[in-house]
């Protein structure tokens, strides 16, 4: 979230979208119901008329996988109708930047494309700069291949017959949606754009979330109060696995892990000369690499060695979720650790994930209870243990409050938990887990001279001299301490890149500055201004709560509105100003030299309407899903032509033909993610017990179904029992003249727990983005029959 | 002594149902599992262990559009409440704060509560001693009494994020209640507050988006006449002739003969559906 | 059936009873309290304690009241501003994760080939899994490919972790990184 829960009250018009919070997220519906009460509107997009769309005061269905075209609709209404923040966006975005000659869009491709290896040579969609390396621009935004002039162009094909046609939305529903929303676009009115799962697991996830935020620049929505681009996450701490790393293809801090296959990285040298710009924040990356080394190495990272680069591994391949399970499934892993995980229910194509398992030696699943993926082997998996070799070690992990740490929330906030109960039984925390398994390590490894061993005996592991580790001495460590005083730093920009700092995660410096101060813990409620609450908990980073707050005043420092104010330039003081941290260098003044680069991070401090680094093209356009009932509207691409196709029978593929109608996947307030920590659980279960197929009225006619029927579900990837829900909130889309059904389901059940059911995730196909990997969960084929 | 209620405005809820784990919570209810109700709804009404339910509607309101609906119930807390007056008991009775209150020492588990509940929403439950002996008991929601008795609002409103459920001196309330159907006439024309005065008014008042009968609620229902004739002259004679042990006898007689929960009609109840 | 929880009768004594206005609201949390009131009060003499709910993405406050050894009741915690004591009906149940009696106690291991998991005691385990890594590191380790150093194990995989504090995903990712682990992956995508 680029703004945080308690700003949602703020909203004059909150756009959900991939979303639903008042069933998923549900506190989130306190303050937008306050929204409302201060005269917000909500809009809820959705395939299914759900309890969100209920507290909306405009709903407008879509098919699923086409908010590309419903979104692009949108910046096509606003630039026509000339309701776009023109000032803001000259200013903050790289509108005014000019496109090297030789970019074009053509019948879905951008320039660059080569077809045998699906990819783009992303060199051709480069921008104009001047010989000092700063960027061509033209102010006036006229300049044929601007950035808004090319952006326009690309938009002016999503006129709003088109894109009904496509989304199946009514049509009054959806110019409702244009005009509401984009009356967010005047100065001191703030929209909010909210999305979760339901954007970003598609094949084109990634430049869904792309769209949104090109509207919201746009509108001039983001960094102001009420606005941003505002991602609800799933998970209470994937915010923070996320930011300490917990990925393969990022260290801590969103620091890029060094790759085999990238000559550059051969060295430490090279890889900091090839992941640093020269210009914006990141310019300062060396920093925080060679602080973290530190950090992970301690004083086995000199200069000499390259401050222990050379112990990181470097992969030469894309390693997330579904390649995971594909080389599982072909034998090429011997063992796995899950923390807290159940792919058996949770991942996509789940029947072959369970298959993969069988091929690993060993497996160690570290849990509050007997997942349906621990228990893969059992004969209710629909397995045959004897024929299963897989050694199952089985851990039994400790509640939330049964241990105590901290958590980082979707707006960033990292809040404490403390220890309420000893842990039930034998269970223990992850912490003490993870500590003693690599206590054991070292001991096993211990006097080892193979330079194999080198890299682990490297590791730097000091957590005290207790049977468990002490957690303060982890926090401090996140930190980061000058080494030449010992002391804690007070945040990231004390690090250096000399050796001479550490830090285990740069964006968290700060949040422990002082001996006996972990900001983690701060419970001052008292309202700071804004509602921002900046004595309560700690946001990275450096407690700002709004990002981009500089975007929130024009050029010269002065807020655009009053009633959207959040920092602005205090020419008496020489600094920013008001009810937040600036997210920006405090005392640099407006007219000095960067001093309107509201979007410091980037190259350049302007965000990016056009992004010449994602895989599947520098503006979002739309592709029909993997699986899909209906040719492109807008072009002869089918699929997104960046993503990875899998061959074999890892991945069937359905076709309309087969399996006419759309399906998707979404959760219930009862239950959370695989259904694991709720679906074991007696209350939880009893409020919603029964695995079930959402589907509509004209559908059940069609098939003979009759509300509470058993149904079958089938895909080209398995097939699934369920009870039919026949309810009015799914209406048939009308797709380019032609009728298409689409049906939902809960993901969440399995064999094990309270509440059991069939697993929806049998169904789904393992494909995924082209940038991210994230399976494409929320659209796919199937047909239904009752059982 | 100042007199409370719960205000329940099913528009602002969202159907999340905390207000329903809140009650099993505070109150260490037992799960009450049922079959698929082919919708998200969990339990068709209110039972012995689960003591408010979340109603989920689809209805399609007078324009043709869908409205999905919700409605947290539970016991309405009546002024005048039938239960009151046909325990043969005396369980059932008024607290300070207007709650009603069935005391679990007092109660035979005769069922003339549940017989006479204009709303159904009291239940009875078997339940087994340490000596393997089946006993009965009505259950029904307090309004969390004893947390009220220490300054606390009730679990299920603690726990309401939307404003859904406030819990408040009786007039501020019923002009919160007032006030807010003016306010969303606009969005649905059939709003309305629901305080029955067939039975003195209730502790629990609605502000409804539709019509009672679209959630399935009595439009004006009233305390039996039987159960008045009951409470107010039969049982205090029937106690002077006959002693308190038979009365549950006599009881049975009477209510099961004259008072019917099934016959509307006759008991002002209509068009429940 | 169920046995009646006869406890709870105690608490439907109402009349002349006088409100304790010792309202949690008007608790502060900066330590552990443990509050005193009417005897037989459900949550009279708890100890409670401030978490953050383990759920979604919010971060809603919640207060675990903990006696005798067991969670007895577990509420929105009014002070956190994120919730302001409110909850959704996940956060509310928060008790019966500690008290579900589907909670694992014991360290389990599935032999190969086995119908059955067998209880072992945790320092046999974390023995055992300690060896198998090792071994399956060592038999796969590379040091060097097309002459970059590399140093990596593609034999082994670490899945999820969006559920386990910063400071334990801090320690697995350096864990995992330092033995060379290149499937490394949590929930973020799925």
């Amino acid at each position: 979230m680029t703004n945080h829960w308690n700003d949602l009250q703020h909203t004059d018009c909150a756009l959900i979208i991939g979303a639903n919070p008042a069933e998923n997220h549900v506190i989130s519906f306190r303050w937008l119901t306050k929204a409302r009460e201060n005269g917000g509107k909500i809009i809820s997009v959705d395939p299914r008329f759900t309890r969100t769309s209920s507290q909306a005061d405009v709903y407008a269905s879509l098919r699923s996988g086409t908010d590309i075209p419903f979104v692009g609709g949108m910046i096509k209404y606003a630039l026509d109708n000339n309701l776009i923040h023109k000032e803001y966006v000259a200013n903050y975005t790289n509108a005014s930047f000019i496109v090297k000659e030789g970019y074009e869009f053509k019948d879905g491709l951008f320039s660059g494309y080569d077809e045998a290896k699906r990819s783009y040579d992303k060199t051709k969609w480069a921008l104009e700069s001047n010989p000092d390396g700063t960027p061509v621009k033209d102010m006036t935004l006229e300049h044929p291949r601007s950035v808004f002039q090319l952006m326009k162009k690309h938009y002016s094909r999503y006129d709003v017959d088109t894109v009904t046609a496509v989304t199946g939305t009514p049509k009054e529903d959806y110019l409702n949606v244009c005009k509401t929303f984009c009356a967010t676009g005047k100065a001191g009115k703030s929209g909010t754009i909210m999305y979760a799962m339901g954007a970003t697991q598609h094949t084109v996830g990634s430049q869904n979330v792309r769209i949104y935020a090109i509207l919201q620049l746009l509108l001039g929505n983001i960094g102001i109060p009420g606005g941003g681009i505002n991602a609800m996450r799933g998970e209470s701490n994937v915010q923070g696995s996320t930011d300490f790393g917990l990925l393969y293809d990022n260290l801590t801090g969103y620091l890029a892990s060094p790759k085999a296959t990238v000559p550059e990285h051969a060295t430490l040298a090279g890889y900091l000369a090839k992941e640093t710009p020269v210009s914006g924040y990141w310019s300062n990356k060396p920093k925080f690499v060679v602080s973290l080394l530190k950090a992970w190495y301690g004083s086995n990272a000199t200069k000499d060695n390259e401050f222990g680069y050379h112990f990181l591994p470097k992969g030469n391949k894309n390693y997330s979720h579904i390649n995971l399970f594909k080389t599982m499934y072909d034998g090429g892993l011997d063992g796995a650790f899950f923390f807290g995980t159940n792919p058996v229910v949770g991942g996509p194509n789940a029947g072959k994930e369970k298959e993969a398992l069988g091929k690993l030696k060993w497996l160690v699943a570290i849990d509050l209870w007997e997942t349906e993926s621990s228990a893969f082997w059992q004969k209710a998996a629909g397995s045959n243990p004897a024929d299963i070799k897989t050694e199952v070690f089985l851990l039994p992990a400790s509640a939330s409050f049964e241990k105590e740490g901290s958590i980082s929330n979707s707006s960033r906030w990292m809040q404490y938990r403390w220890k309420a109960i000893d842990s039930r039984g034998e269970a223990r925390p992850d912490l003490d887990i993870i500590h003693e398994l690599a206590t054991k390590l070292k001991k096993l490894y211990a006097g080892s001279s193979k330079s194999a061993d080198k890299p682990f005996l490297a590791l730097d592991w000091n957590y005290g001299t207790g049977d468990v580790p002490d957690i303060d001495l982890v926090a401090k460590e996140i930190n980061g301490y000058d080494l030449t005083t010992g002391k804690l730093l007070p945040g990231f920009g004390a690090l250096k890149d000399d050796g001479t700092t550490s830090s285990g995660n740069w964006i968290y410096s700060g949040f422990y500055p002082e001996e006996g101060k972990n900001k983690s813990k701060n419970r001052d409620n008292k309202d700071t201004g804004g509602h921002h609450y900046l004595n309560w908990s700690f946001a990275w980073p450096m407690n700002r709560r709004i990002i981009y707050n500089r975007a929130s005043a024009d050029a010269n420092g002065n807020p655009w509105s009053k009633e959207k104010a959040v920092i602005w330039w205090d020419s008496l003081q020489n600094k920013w100003v008001g009810n937040d941290v600036p997210d920006f260098k405090a005392d640099t003044a407006p007219a000095a030299p960067g001093g309107t680069g509201a979007f410091m991070m980037n190259k350049d401090g302007v965000a990016l309407l056009f992004a010449p680094t994602l895989n599947d093209g520098p503006f979002p356009e739309h592709y029909e899903p993997y699986e899909s009932p209906m040719p492109n509207a807008f072009s002869s691409q089918e699929i997104n032509p960046a993503i990875t196709l899998f061959e074999g029978d890892f991945n069937k593929r359905g076709f309309k033909s087969d399996y006419p109608i759309v399906a998707t996947t979404y959760r219930v307030s009862e239950h959370w993610q695989s259904g694991t920590m709720t679906r074991n659980q007696e209350w939880l279960s009893e409020l919603a017990g029964h695995m079930f197929v959402e589907i509509s009225e004209e559908l059940a006619k069609e098939k003979g179904i009759k509300n509470k029927d058993k149904i079958v579900v089938t895909s080209a990837r398995g097939e699934i029992e369920a009870y039919a829900m026949v309810t009015k909130r799914y209406k048939p889309f009308k797709v380019r003249g032609k009728q298409v059904h689409q049906i939902g389901m809960p993901w969440h059940f399995g064999f094990k727990g309270y509440a059991t059911g069939a697993t929806a995730n049998r169904l789904t196909p393992h494909i995924g983005d082209a940038n991210t990997m994230i399976p494409e969960y929320k659209a796919f084929l199937c047909d239904v029959r009752r059982a | 002594m100042t007199k409370y209620m719960k205000y329940v405005d099913v528009t602002k809820c969202d159907g999340c149902r905390a207000c329903m784990v809140a009650c099993k919570n505070w109150n260490d209810l037992p799960a009450d599992p049922q079959d698929f109700q082919g919708s998200v709804q969990s339990h068709p009404k209110v039972s012995a262990d689960t003591w408010n339910v979340m109603q989920y509607i689809e209805h399609e309101n007078g324009k043709g559009d869908l409205e999905y609906l919700f409605r947290h119930s539970a016991c309405f807390h009546c002024t005048d409440a039938a239960c009151e007056k046909v325990c043969p008991e005396n369980a059932i009775s008024y607290t300070k704060y207007g709650t009603v209150v069935i005391d679990h020492d007092k109660c035979v588990g005769c069922g003339y509560c549940v017989q006479n509940c204009p709303f159904e929403v009291i239940s009875l439950k078997e339940y087994v001693d340490k000596n393997g002996d089946k006993y009965r008991k009505s259950q029904k929601c307090t309004m969390c009494t004893d947390r009220l008795e220490e300054g606390l609002q009730p679990a299920c409103v603690t726990t309401c994020h939307t404003g859904s459920l406030e819990f408040g001196e009786e007039t501020a309330m019923l002009k919160k209640a007032e006030q807010r159907v003016q306010e969303i006439k606009g969005r649905f024309p059939n709003a309305q507050v629901y305080n029955p005065q067939g039975v003195g008014g209730t502790h629990t008042i609605y502000v409804l988006a539709e019509k009672p009968s679209v959630y399935g609620l009595p439009e004006n229902p009233k305390v039996p006449t039987s159960a008045v004739v009951w409470k107010d002259y039969a049982q205090p004679i029937g106690k002077m002739m006959l002693g308190a042990t038979t009365m549950a006898l006599v009881g049975a007689f009477v209510t099961n003969n004259i008072i019917s929960r099934k016959n509307k009609d006759q008991d002002g109840g209509q068009g429940h559906e | 059936m169920v046995e009646i929880n006869l406890n709870r009768r105690q608490f439907l004594k109402l009349s002349g009873a006088t409100a304790v206005t010792l309202a949690v609201v008007e608790l502060g949390f900066n330590e552990k309290k443990a509050y005193a009131q009417s005897k037989g009060f459900k949550i009279a003499k708890a100890t409670v304690t401030p978490t953050i709910c383990c759920f979604c993405g919010v971060g809603c406050g919640i207060l675990v009241h903990t006696k005798d050894n067991t969670v007895v009741y577990t509420e929105g915690d009014p002070d956190n501003p994120i919730n302001e004591g409110k909850l959704c009906s996940k956060g509310t149940t928060l008790r019966q994760l500690y008290t579900s009696e589907k909670r694992l106690t014991k360290p389990l291991y599935r032999a190969p080939g086995s119908d059955k998991w067998v209880e072992k005691d945790w320092n046999w385990m974390l023995d055992t899994i300690a060896k198998r890594t090792k071994e399956t590191r060592d038999a796969s380790f590379v040091e060097t490919e097309n002459g970059i150093t590399v140093n990596k194990t593609e034999k082994i995989a670490s899945l999820g972790g969006a559920a386990l504090d910063n400071e334990e995903t801090y320690l697995l990712s350096k864990l995992m990184r330092g033995l060379g682990v290149t499937y490394l992956e949590h929930q973020a995508r799925i």
